[in-house]
């Protein structure tokens, strides 16, 4: 079993040579990924990659730092406007303007962080919940934003590069999730990783410990919506055009639902939640082409579900998918996979 | 001996590639089918649009049911995207990529539609009848785009055009969503008060969100305008009028053509919309026209769910994508985009249930080489919300 017995153990990024190879697998196999499937299937895998990252940056707010928001759309639009406008106005190259934006997204989620030292719970949430709806609001009111009408994002290049196309763009994409998770696991094993989870545990015991409340506080929120503007920045490029609209509550809900569905307080949480819940938003509709299930379905859904004829079953398995994770599995995917493992462990005995 | 079986082989291919079907046919195509897309949100806020798919749906089946198109059956892939332009483009990328689409027909929304265009536009597949009146999608104009919703700008010139010229209204004010809708009649108003060397008494700018409109209509009251221009939401025109009815505020209301259901418009102000002027994209629901009558009775009556409404947006998704029909026709047996295409540019003075449709071979910067409709006219609504039609077909350019 994980048995460790010095610190270095508890902090390493790897836990053996065995995981060395099989991350190495996976990267091979993520980079190879688009020759083997259709144009479709890489863009499907670059707005789950985007998702992924919101995710994993919510879930170090939500399921490590023990707070909660449900405004990140506001941060996730911040990245997005951002990302084109310096681009457009400015004339900022890509790969900074993206940075440059997240950080502004950071600023906006370290003001945010602010009332979160006196608020918890629900009226975080409220607090939250009112910033992401005030955000698009704002936008939509400012020419310079492009006001209701949106703005379309310019040409995407990189030095020499012009990513013209979603595999092109899926590089990029896939680059800066890898590197983005990476950095964020290490950052968990950190001091300052080890202080948000002292936060989410007890925050009068870590305040006692010496942990600055209100320094992790801000960090956890400005880090979370820095991670929120990058997938935004790169969000933007995916529709190629974006309006304050794009960006609703629920979007936000969406996000949080990840987190909670994938395994709060989980790197591979954040992962698993966002590739299911993307793909069955985008995928679940084929449900109704499985013969006898799909037409059963149809049937119950015209019948029952919707007055106009056109089946809607789908939102409701999707609603009933969430339910029963949560249901079976209170850890969320995570937990399913945690309770994998050790079955296999001991397999076949 | 080499030779030999090189004339066996070219034989042989030729033999083979006389007699397979469709070899050479275009994406979407078949011998006895042609795949076309679209989409609509039937979930979510903006679900009510979602009766624009549906009406193409239903007439579609009604094309299939009298014989297709040169013996071809039109296969209608429609999904919902509930107004998500993200979801929107997954779901135009899985059917054109994965299915093979020929055409895009109709698909509800600004955004959705602005995430699509340019993807349809590098494909070089054809896309008739956006349900949007934004002028993006026509300016600059498209090869393979084909507009048939009216500019909201040229609608709202007319209806002020209208109410000065024949109606003698001195004072205007403009309530206008802020957004590209909004915006498009605002500028279409200021046009033709300019033109009559008027200025607009108000102008009160709605967020598609402001529900509670008390403070927009006082602003509207102060400016004491003898005609309000209204030129947001259904749901907020309808309060608007409703509000100020019983706020004793009398005044001639006009209105876009988004609003022009004024059977529903009338249900939900409980009679208050009896008065009120609109523009028009097509016939009224209640419309003596013989297609009208004929569409409701071979379409509506037979393939429409129980529960759906015989309004505007369902026979929208009629007259959005008739031009395409007869486009298809057009473009003869041996169907493929370019011959498509050039159809559909020559499409002429073309009527359907909606205003007539005109297009002309693609020019760069001539907007009207894509926007297939440049006519309004203009309606009352009457007691019960019956209608009544004002003026014939009006240019709006």
């Amino acid at each position: 079993m994980d048995m460790k017995r010095d610190y270095y153990e508890d902090v390493e990024l790897f836990s053996s040579p065995v995981v060395v190879f099989w991350f190495i697998v996976l990267i091979g196999s993520l980079y190879l990924f688009p020759m083997f499937v259709d144009n479709y299937y890489v863009y499907v895998a670059n707005y789950i990659a985007i998702n992924i990252i919101v995710a994993a940056g919510l879930n170090l707010l939500v399921g490590f730092t023990g707070q909660i928001s449900l405004g990140h759309a506001g941060f996730f639009a911040i990245g997005a406007y951002g990302t084109v406008i310096l681009m457009i106005k400015a004339g900022f190259p890509f790969l900074l303007a993206l940075p440059c934006a997240a950080l502004v997204a950071a600023g906006f989620g370290f003001l945010l962080g602010l009332p979160a030292l006196r608020l918890e719970g629900p009226y975080l949430a409220i607090a939250t919940l009112g910033f992401g709806l005030t955000i698009t609001q704002i936008i939509g009111r400012v020419e310079l934003f492009g006001g209701r009408d949106g703005l379309h994002a310019p040409d995407l290049t990189i030095g020499p590069w012009v990513l013209d196309t979603d595999k092109e763009f899926y590089f990029l994409v896939i680059t800066l999730t890898i590197f983005l998770l990476l950095f964020m696991r290490n950052l968990i094993k950190t001091r300052v990783g080890r202080a948000f989870i002292a936060i989410r545990d007890a925050d009068i015991a870590a305040e006692t410990m010496g942990v600055n409340i209100v320094f992790y506080k801000t960090l956890a929120f400005a880090i979370s919506a820095f991670y929120a503007g990058i997938a935004g920045g790169m969000y933007a490029f995916v529709l190629k055009f974006i309006e304050p609209e794009i960006f609703t509550l629920l979007m936000s809900i969406l996000f949080l639902a990840m987190v909670v569905v994938g395994g709060l307080g989980s790197m591979l949480g954040s992962v698993a939640g966002a590739v299911l819940l993307c793909w069955l938003d985008l995928k679940l509709r084929n449900i109704l082409d499985i013969p006898y299930l799909g037409e059963w379905l149809k049937d119950l859904s015209e019948n029952w579900f919707s007055i106009t004829g056109v089946s809607n079953i789908q939102y409701i398995v999707f609603g009933s998918i969430m339910i029963a994770i949560m249901l079976f599995e209170p850890l969320g995917l995570y937990g399913i996979w945690i309770r994998m493992k050790k079955y296999w462990r001991t397999w076949p005995f | 001996m080499k030779k030999r079986l090189m004339f066996v082989l070219f034989v042989s291919l030729t033999f083979l590639l006389s007699f397979t079907p469709g070899l050479f046919a275009e994406e979407g195509v078949t011998d006895t089918e042609i795949h076309i897309g679209s989409y609509g949100p039937q979930t979510g806020p903006a679900a009510a649009w979602g009766a624009v798919p549906r009406g193409t749906s239903g007439y579609f089946k009604w094309i299939n049911d009298n014989g297709g198109i040169h013996g071809r059956k039109l296969v209608y892939h429609m999904f919902d995207d509930g107004y998500n332009p993200a979801k929107t483009k997954a779901g135009v990328k899985e059917l054109q990529e994965g299915t093979g689409i020929f055409a895009w027909a109709g698909g509800v929304g600004t955004s959705p539609g602005l995430a699509i265009k340019g993807y349809l536009a590098k494909k070089n597949v054809p896309w008739v009848g956006p349900a949007t009146g934004s002028r993006e999608f026509v300016n600059p104009p498209q090869k393979n785009l084909f507009a048939v919703y009216p500019l909201y700008e040229g609608e709202a010139k007319v209806l002020v055009n209208y109410a000065i010229e024949t109606m003698g209204k001195k004072r205007v004010a403009i309530a206008y969503l802020n957004d590209g809708y909004g915006k498009n009649g605002l500028r279409g108003a200021l046009t033709s008060l300019k033109s009559h060397g008027m200025e607009s008494v108000a102008q009160v700018p709605f967020e598609a969100k402001d529900s509670d409109l008390k403070p927009h209509i006082m602003k509207l009251r102060q400016a004491k305008p003898d005609m309000v221009l209204l030129w947001i939401t259904p749901g907020q025109a309808a309060k608007v009028v409703g509000i100020s009815k019983a706020m004793k505020f009398d005044t001639q209301f006009m209105s876009v053509s988004t609003c022009s259901d004024f059977i529903f418009m009338n249900a939900i102000t409980k009679g208050a919309w009896e008065g009120v002027i609109t523009g028009t994209f097509g016939e009224v629901p209640d419309s003596k026209l013989p297609l009208m009558a004929k569409y409701k009775k071979e379409i509506f009556d037979k393939y429409a769910a129980k529960e759906e409404r015989w309004g505007i947006f369902y026979y929208a998704g009629i007259l959005f994508v008739e031009p395409m029909i007869e486009g298809l026709k057009a473009a003869g047996r041996d169907l493929t985009r370019e011959k498509f295409i050039t159809a559909m540019e020559n499409i002429k003075g073309f009527k359907g249930v909606g205003p007539e449709v005109n297009f002309t071979p693609y020019k760069k910067g001539d907007i009207y080489s894509r926007q297939g409709t440049s006519q309004t006219f203009l309606v009352q609504c009457l007691k019960n919300g019956k209608s009544k039609r004002l003026t014939g077909l009006i240019d709006t350019k």
